[in-house]
């Protein structure tokens, strides 16, 4: 269960400030998808990150299972799983050395963690290559080793930072087969992407970022019956025009 | 924390940085390769550039002689002419030039040699066998005519210096030899042939190669002539036809020093580059591969992460230490430069075993430098462009070392890198000191510690995640947030700040020369300056709680027993004075115990100089003498030790523990005593440390420990009152032991201080759990 409550974020940039996120609350129940969409810079790694614990909020705080994260920052993080799209793998090291370094940053027990592995290698299908090195696997066994290092210390909460970013199709029904199984196992899943059509297969509940700012929440239903319009693509071109046409320029009207 | 520090968690951690450093090819051909392919080429190179140094200039060499001015040069001219006469005649010369083998560092080789291998040598040419001369009729050169070549070997070109005088021409290394005088007389024969007698005043560089060699082959052309002429006039006694006086000027310079400093710095360099990869990959590389994100979002502290790379790092440059130790020991010992370069011994197996821990030390430096300056670079890229820099600002330093005739002081002892650089050449010439030495591994292993608490603070942090423009400046920053006590990090830090300036001020204050009494009042102003004001700016500064952090309180117990306050507080207080009552003595005769084993540093030869200053000691007031050797230092070492540093390791460690670091670190520091290093201090002050330590812990309060280290210092300074005769008629024994009475009760007395306390501060979870 994550409960995030007016969550405030900025920062300096050259001299100025930037507002990254501006007060955003959301709450993910157990078992349940939410996504985090937005277009690129509406704040949504920026989120995740405080989330984590990564970043401090300048406001609000989050709580994980109903304790807030600035209380013990360190503590929760053994609470999180997080795979993001830039994650990488350790070349010289081979699956099985990576994901056990994995278990042991989690203070996981080696035969815990021994259990645990065999297990997600069946489950991702990644036993055929548990000791080869990272170097030689390709990019579709890279990403089945990141989504089992994520579930290493099995935690209840799980954060997705654009898991199909630069996949192909059989990449990306990966990664939907593997957010399912977090939701049967009853996991909050935190979904951050900008691949609408995506969400909208996989989420069980949105957030419409757009400048550091929710703008829409809710289901699906719940969005189509505040906005009028059926997809969420839709609803994100009439949140950009709407922004346009609040910045006068210099060709507006013409 | 502790989960991760058990259970061989952080062997695992460090067992996969290893993995990672080790598989990689990159690591192992800077491991391998570079020893085995840089020590043949370096002992090839380093062998031309001895031959250049130590030995004769070969081939046909041009020296350069000055003059005072013209009338000189023509009588040189002669003198050469002459030379070339007997060697056209047939005469061979009786002196060889031998290249001479090193050393010895406070000879000149080459004219040891010239001694040894001609018994004759130098007083050859003031003999007065010459013979009944032959007019040569030469005329003399014009000095500008070119060189003259005596023989095959050597020739000399006459110059008159412009504007300066030849002495200082020649100091200048614009000449190879100056001749201050040169005269010369005809010894007439009565049948109306002369001969020439000539007299120089000459000088020559000390020490420089070229400038003893062509001494050399002026003294051999000139013994040519007397060999010539005595060989022509036998059996008649005359005056020597030639008188030669020469002069070592300058500071001599020995070849050899400098050539022995190039080993470490090759050493240390290799140790370098064994590193630089290793450090780089396993902190800017984690971002660039994409794993840093998901390794600071795992529980395990960044410290921990940053130790376990730190130990693979490190681990890495040890083994190209050793790899290169190993091939450096091979090449001097095969080639057997290592006789040349340092001396007789050679680089033997002890020098190896000797070198090897400084090594250790410096790589354990030096990664945590490396670490410390790649943590923040979100790229290797820009890591390197952050490495190249420092590599190159400290091998400026690093090459001052190359320069003869630095000598390795006290104060050059806290200067990283040079530090060890010189402690490595003086070990390998066998010319290493104590007091330097100390110095050097104690502040390179404390800055180690601080750059190592610096490279996990700034590891992983928000610069090297999102892209925001922190970095360096953050970690001075004011924190926002109120810390109760100093952690390990920021002690580290301070102590790293702490030891140099603590160790120049120290060092600088024996140096002056001061009073007795002002002596006393400058060390008091150190105490207070170093140990009680700074650490309390720090302590403001980082907001801390004074109160908790120098347990300010006179009754710190949170969790009292049923005594009342007053009662609880008198016995703590009694505790401490049983417990000073007794320490000193203990304190007293341990000292004299290890003073007796050899530990200390007092020479016997000193002993004169001792009593007079002991003496004058017993003149000082004695008020001055408490106030300055027990009240300060009782106040600012307890605020400092038992404060700060207590404070420190307790936000960490288990109290016992903490205790035992604190005491050694107490003893540690009372080791340098102003400029000489006082090793038999290190117990008895440690042991003193513990007893503090443990008064602090169980009272929870700075007080009663100032006032035991006041009575206890008091006490001792008080001893220093009387003279031997003095002492010995009031403790009737001998004047060196307290009778065994007397240290029985003072062991007595600590007992019964300790139970005291242990009563008096007892606590309801002791009565629990006893």
């Amino acid at each position: 269960m994550i409960v995030a409550k007016g969550l405030r974020k900025q920062f300096m940039v050259r001299g100025q400030t930037l507002v990254a996120v501006d007060r955003i609350s959301f709450t993910v129940g157990n078992g349940e998808v939410y996504g985090l969409l937005g277009p690129n810079g509406a704040g949504k790694t920026t989120t995740l990150r405080m989330v984590m614990g990564l970043l401090d909020p300048d406001e609000g705080h989050v709580e994980i299972g109903g304790v807030r994260t600035d209380i013990d920052p360190i503590a929760i993080r053994s609470q999180l799983g997080l795979i993001s799209t830039n994650d990488g793998v350790y070349p010289w090291l081979t699956v099985r050395e990576m994901l056990m370094y994995f278990a042991d940053l989690y203070a996981v027990e080696v035969p815990v963690a021994q259990i645990r592995l065999e297990e997600l290698a069946e489950l991702l299908n990644i036993r055929s290559f548990l000791d080869q090195r990272c170097s030689t696997l390709s990019t579709g066994q890279k990403q089945r080793v990141t989504l089992a290092r994520g579930l290493m210390h099995d935690p209840p909460v799980m954060l997705l930072d654009e898991p199909t970013r630069g996949l192909d199709v059989v990449g990306s029904q990966t990664v939907f087969e593997f957010i399912d199984l977090l939701k049967k196992r009853g996991k909050s899943v935190l979904l951050s992407t900008h691949r609408l059509d995506e969400a909208e297969r996989v989420c069980d509940r949105f957030g419409l970022l757009h400048h550091g700012t929710v703008r829409y929440e809710g289901t699906l239903d719940d969005l189509r019956t505040l906005t009028g319009k059926y997809h969420l693509v839709d609803m994100f071109i009439d949140l950009i025009r709407e922004d346009r046409q609040s910045v006068p320029s210099p060709t507006a009207g013409a | 924390m502790q989960e991760y520090l058990s259970n061989g968690r952080l062997l695992r951690l460090c067992l996969k940085e290893l993995r990672e450093s080790l598989r990689d090819r990159r690591t192992i051909m800077t491991l391998i390769m570079m020893p085995i392919l840089v020590y043949p080429l370096l002992s090839m190179a380093m062998q031309r550039l001895l031959l250049g140094a130590v030995s004769a200039p070969s081939g046909q060499l041009e020296y350069v002689i000055g003059v005072a001015d013209e009338t000189t040069a023509r009588v040189i001219s002669l003198a050469l002419r002459e030379t070339q006469k007997a060697a056209s005649e047939g005469v061979r010369p009786s002196i060889e030039i031998i290249r001479p083998a090193p050393k010895d560092a406070n000879t000149n080789p080459l004219s040891q040699r010239l001694n040894e291998t001609n018994g004759e040598g130098e007083n050859a040419l003031n003999r007065s066998e010459s013979a009944p001369g032959i007019e040569n009729g030469m005329g003399i050169n014009s000095p500008t005519a070119g060189a003259i070549r005596t023989n095959q070997q050597a020739a000399f070109s006459i110059v008159v210096p412009e504007r300066t005088t030849v002495s200082t021409s020649l100091a200048d290394g614009q000449l190879d030899l100056a001749i201050l005088s040169a005269s010369v007389e005809r010894f007439p024969f009565p049948n109306g042939v002369s001969i020439p007698l000539f007299e120089f005043k000459m000088e020559f560089r000390d020490g420089d190669p070229r400038s003893e060699m062509a001494m050399a082959e002026f003294r051999k052309a000139m013994q040519l002539i007397n060999d010539y002429q005595s060989a022509l006039l036998r059996g008649n006694r005359l005056p020597a036809s030639v008188t030669l006086v020469s002069n070592a000027v300058g500071q001599r310079i020995d070849p050899m020093a400098s050539l022995a400093g190039v080993l470490p710095l090759v050493l240390i360099l290799m140790t370098i580059t064994g590193a630089v990869y290793p450090a780089i990959d396993l902190t800017a590389g984690e971002r660039e591969r994409g794993t840093m994100e998901a390794m600071i979002a795992t529980p395990a502290p960044r410290f921990v992460l940053l130790l376990s790379k730190y130990v693979a790092v490190v681990t890495v440059a040890v083994l190209t230490a050793v790899a290169n130790l190993f091939a450096s020991w091979v090449t001097l010992s095969l080639g057997g430069l290592g006789r040349a370069l340092l001396g007789e011994r050679g680089f033997s197996f002890w020098t190896l075993i000797q070198i090897f821990p400084l090594l250790v030390i410096f790589a354990a430096f030096f990664s945590a430098i490396l670490l410390a300056m790649c943590s923040f670079a979100r790229s290797f890229k820009e890591a390197q462009a952050y490495l190249i820099p420092v590599m190159l600002v400290s091998l400026a330093p690093a090459l001052v070392t190359l320069m003869p005739n630095v000598e390795f002081s006290t104060l050059l002892g806290i200067v990283p890198l040079v530090n060890i650089l010189l402690l490595s050449r003086d070990i390998m010439t066998g010319a290493s000191t104590t007091l330097p030495a100390f110095a050097a591994v104690l502040s390179t292993l404390l800055y180690a510690a601080a750059a190592l608490v610096v490279a996990s603070r700034l590891f992983g942090g928000e610069s090297a995640t999102s892209g925001s423009q922190e970095s360096w400046s953050d970690l001075m920053r004011r924190p926002k947030r109120r810390f109760p006590t100093p952690d390990i990090g920021e002690l580290a830090i301070y102590l790293a700040l702490l030891f140099p300036v603590f160790f120049v001020a120290t060092n600088l204050a024996g140096q002056w020369m001061l009073s007795i009494e002002q002596k006393l009042l400058v060390n008091a102003l150190l105490l207070c300056v170093l140990f009680l004001l700074a650490p309390g700016f720090f302590a403001i500064y980082r907001r801390m709680d004074l109160k908790k952090t120098f347990l300010l309180r006179l009754d710190g117990t949170e969790n009292p027993n049923g005594l009342p306050r007053p009662v609880r507080l008198l016995g703590v207080f009694a505790a401490s004075c049983l417990m000073a009552a007794g320490l000193w003595i203990v304190a007293y005769e341990a000292l004299k115990l290890l003073s007796d084993l050899g530990f200390g540093t007092i020479d016997l030869q000193k002993t004169a100089a001792l009593e007079e200053a002991k003496s004058r000691f017993r003149e000082v007031p004695f008020w001055l003498i408490f106030l300055t050797s027990a009240l300060i230092p009782a106040i600012c070492e307890e605020f400092f030790f038992r404060g700060f540093v207590l404070s420190a390791f307790r936000s960490r460690l288990h109290p016992t523990r903490a205790v035992i670091y604190s005491a050694l670190l107490f003893g540690v520091f009372h080791v340098v005593n102003g400029n000489v290093l006082s090793i038999e201090r290190f117990a008895p002050t440690a042991i003193l440390g513990l007893a503090l330590g443990f008064l602090a812990v169980r009272s929870d309060s700075l007080w009663p420990g100032i006032l035991l280290h006041a009575i206890h210092n008091g006490l001792l300074f008080w001893l220093t009152r009387f003279n031997q005769s003095e002492l010995a008629e009031w403790l009737g024994s001998d004047s060196e032991h307290f009778p065994t009475a007397w240290i029985v009760a003072s062991v007595g007395s600590i007992a019964i201080g300790i139970v005291v306390l242990y009563f008096s501060t007892l606590k309801r979870s002791d009565e629990v759990s006893s």
